[in-house]
């Protein structure tokens, strides 16, 4: 068995520093318990803030201080996503869980077994370098151990940057010089070991156990025995949740898209490793914008907003997913600012990846025509992208029909339906244009007229006489008419009696 | 590379150890070649340029012989400028179009100014199901999500072909930020706009105006090629709307007109007058 741990020794503030809006890249952050300062990041120990120090002593310091509250709730859902991100190396996947001491820190620790994966891999310098390359869009900073043990590695990875024990030899080798405080239980009686003058985890291991026992309790011993690889330590690996769900509570509340958008991005950058985890594309997913209570105006505002988006076509890549979400954001009218954001995603669908081509191909094409109608339409809004088909009704208003093209239709180009135009005529021929009222005309020695001139009739009458099964009703005569520039227009004659002024005369469409 | 030889810059003064000999005689030059025969997109005034890509052939041999590359460029706009809409400006596209479609990409259609009917299309040849069309004026803004959407349309380079209204009076920049799209597109992208716009500069390579010559016969005037300018209008014959007999009459003009209709009464009541269109051919 070979394990993988990552500790992540500065995820509280990493996960704080996600609820904060974009511009503070650079601004001092610093954790506190209400008192004392808890931890700080680069930017804050800079300017000589360092953890133990007052509250006020801090702000004395750096006035630009933004100060927060450690939340074990937010630190684990940033632990979720790196546990889901490392689950596409490995099907066993461990999260250690806190030891319940009395001030023992969290662990904050991910493990891996990755024995059954070198080889897929090429080797465990290339697992480890993509492990690395999958994690850094994360932005977490990472100490990596390996080690034939889950709790040597854990406890290597404590201390060092990255270290790598190929087998126990080496594994006791380096753990023998390592101080006591690594392992929890270490840490509670540390005055006293200290007081006895042990300090490496070695000089421990020489005592009698007994004794050991007796003086600190079993734990001590059982945690050596599994770091060392004495004793088998059975862990519980972690399964996949059934459908997507994650909390962003913003620091500051989001007034503009762009606050919302940020937020949003790194929800999406949660789902992406949950949907590669399961080799999985996402078809549907909703974001929830929570409000503000005291700044809705009244109870009628309601206290969330859902935005729900569907894909025509399955996809993770978080940029096209942040495209689309920004263009229908950009037409939701939010009512009040919002303070939480949850992002929730079930409907998936597992498929093998599309494969990148080089040259375009019909497939890439068709994809990317739905990626750039799904864009079309969640800018211009639903029902403005159209097709239209031809009906067999002979009224001409009703002989074509305009279907909207739906956001969850996959387009694809099937083969060429198209006739030759055949000069036939007995067909009769039909303007491109249609005007979608006709306009009457007025008349003069009955013939009709089209602003001011006269229309020459050229062609018909075509007799159309249809609809009696409905209220739409047609008695036409239609001629085909010249205009005096030479276009040609297509007007007809009612027949049914009809109120004066009116002689009759409808321009119905032009010849395109 | 140079196409002038080095030797030809002569020092000014002979070498003082050659007085007495000759002056040293000119170097014949080697002939300069065409620009043309060098590479694909270098052109003299009063010649036709070449695309790098294929043309697309529009149709009407008479408009490919006066159209650069042999036909409709790609990767660029092709303006066209009509007085109103139904001059016959989807009869001269139809062919290019169609050939789109045959080759299975996709044709959009932008802003059309009326509803179109799809017996009429098909009857042209348009496979009616696989064209798409886009609507962007019932938007609050004007103006700007119709380019947008054009843009983004033309970015992707996976639309075959595009057919696009644009509002009047566009500014030169918009039109300029749509040819620089264009680059992307694969295909022929046309842009229809009003007459009155043949007053402003463009920035698109091509530009025609578009007038009704008569029945089924359409006027097509270049405004704008890369190329030598071409001063009388083209006369293009339309895939015919007519039957003969009825051009026949609209050649010879509205005074004589169906007699029939000239002559019908005021009733409310009408009986008409059957011309027999298959008799008559």
């Amino acid at each position: 068995m070979l394990w993988i741990a990552l500790h992540l020794p500065l995820l509280s503030l990493e996960s704080f520093a996600a609820t904060l809006p974009q511009e503070s890249g650079a601004q001092p952050l610093a954790l506190t318990d209400g008192l004392k300062i808890l931890s700080a990041n680069a930017t804050a120990r800079a300017l000589g803030v360092k953890p133990g120090l007052k509250r006020a002593t801090a702000l004395a310091l750096a006035s630009q201080l933004v100060l927060g509250q450690a939340s074990a709730a937010r630190d684990e859902q940033a632990l979720v996503t790196v546990a889901h991100a490392a689950l596409a190396f490995t099907p066993i996947v461990v999260m250690l869980e806190a030891s319940g001491a009395v001030g023992a820190p969290p662990p904050h620790t991910v493990l891996l077994d990755v024995q059954g994966s070198r080889r897929y891999f090429g080797g465990l310098r290339q697992l480890v370098q993509r492990l690395h390359a999958v994690l850094a869009p994360l932005g977490h900073a990472l100490h990596t151990g390996i080690a034939p043990t889950a709790l040597g590695a854990t406890v290597l990875a404590r201390l060092q940057r990255q270290t790598y024990c190929a087998d126990r030899a080496a594994l006791h080798a380096a753990l023998d010089p390592l101080p006591v405080w690594l392992i929890g239980p270490g840490r509670e009686h540390w005055d006293a070991l200290e007081g006895m003058g042990l300090r490496t985890l070695a000089e421990l291991r020489r005592l009698p156990r007994g004794g050991l026992a007796r003086r600190f309790g079993p734990a001590v011993l059982s945690e050596l025995d599994r770091a060392y690889g004495d004793c088998p330590d059975p862990l519980e690996p972690i399964s996949l949740p059934p459908s997507f769900e994650s909390r962003l509570e913003l620091f500051a509340r989001a007034d503009t898209t762009e606050q919302v958008l940020y937020g949003a991005g790194v929800l999406l950058a949660r789902l992406v490793p949950w949907l590669s985890a399961q080799h999985a594309f996402v078809r549907r997913f909703t974001l929830v914008m929570q409000h503000e209570p005291r700044w809705r105006r009244d109870a009628q505002t309601p206290a969330a907003t859902t935005l729900d988006v569907a894909l025509a076509e399955p996809s993770r890549d978080p940029a096209h997913l942040l495209v689309l979400l920004r263009e229908r954001l950009a037409q939701v009218e939010l009512p009040a600012p919002t303070i939480e954001l949850r992002l929730h995603a079930e409907d998936i669908v597992r498929r093998p990846p599309p494969n990148d081509e080089l040259f375009p191909t019909a497939r890439s094409e068709s994809e990317g025509l739905t990626r750039l109608i799904e864009r079309l339409q969640a800018r211009l809004g639903p029902g403005q992208v159209q097709r239209i088909a031809a009906v067999a009704d002979h009224r001409p208003e009703r002989a074509t029909v305009v279907h909207v093209q739906e956001a969850t239709q996959h387009w694809s180009v099937r083969a060429f339906a198209g006739v030759q135009p055949e000069q036939n005529p007995a067909t009769p021929v039909r303007p491109v244009w249609l005007l979608q009222q006709p306009q009457p005309l007025r008349e003069r020695a009955s013939g009709p007229l089209l602003d001011g001139q006269p229309l020459q009739l050229l062609s018909g009458p075509e007799r159309i006489e249809s609809g009696w099964w409905d209220a739409a009703l047609a008695e036409r005569d239609y001629y085909i008419a010249q205009l005096a520039d030479g276009a040609l227009v297509w007007v007809y004659r009612a027949r049914l009696p009809l109120a004066a002024p009116s002689q009759g005369w409808f321009l119905q469409g032009r010849f395109g | 590379m140079d196409l002038v030889p080095a030797a030809v810059s002569a020092p000014l003064s002979p070498p003082p150890a050659a007085v007495g000999s000759a002056p040293p005689r000119d170097t014949p030059r080697r002939p300069v070649p065409a620009p043309e025969t060098l590479h694909p997109t270098l052109w003299l005034g009063h010649q036709l340029a070449r695309h790098a890509d294929v043309a697309v052939p529009s149709g009407f041999k008479m408009l490919d012989a006066q159209l650069p590359g042999g036909g409709w460029p790609r990767r660029a706009l092709t303006e066209l400028l009509l007085p109103h809409a139904g001059v016959g400006e989807i009869r001269l596209l139809c062919a290019s179009l169609v050939a789109t479609q045959k080759a299975g990409r996709l044709v959009m259609l932008f802003d059309p100014p009326s509803a179109l009917s799809a017996h009429a299309l098909a009857q042209l040849g348009f496979d009616v199901e696989q064209l798409l069309i886009v609507n962007t004026r019932t938007r609050v803004i004007p103006g700007t999500d119709s380019l947008w959407a054009l843009e983004q349309a033309l970015k992707s380079g996976h639309v075959g072909a595009v057919l696009a209204w644009l509002p009047p009076r566009l500014q030169p920049e918009r039109l300029r930020r749509l040819q620089l799209a264009a680059h992307n597109h694969d295909g022929p992208a046309f842009v229809l706009r009003e007459t009155s716009a043949a007053q402003r500069p463009t920035s698109a390579p091509l530009r025609l105006a578009l007038r009704p010559g008569g029945a089924d016969v359409l006027a097509v005037r270049v405004l704008k090629r890369r190329g030598p300018p071409l001063e009388a209008p083209l006369q293009l014959e339309l895939p015919p709307v007519l039957s003969s007999m009825a051009l026949q009459r609209a050649r010879i003009g509205p005074s004589a007109g169906l007699p029939a209709a000239a002559n019908a009464s005021s009733l409310a009541l009408h009986t008409a007058t059957f011309i027999n269109l298959a008799a008559a051919g």
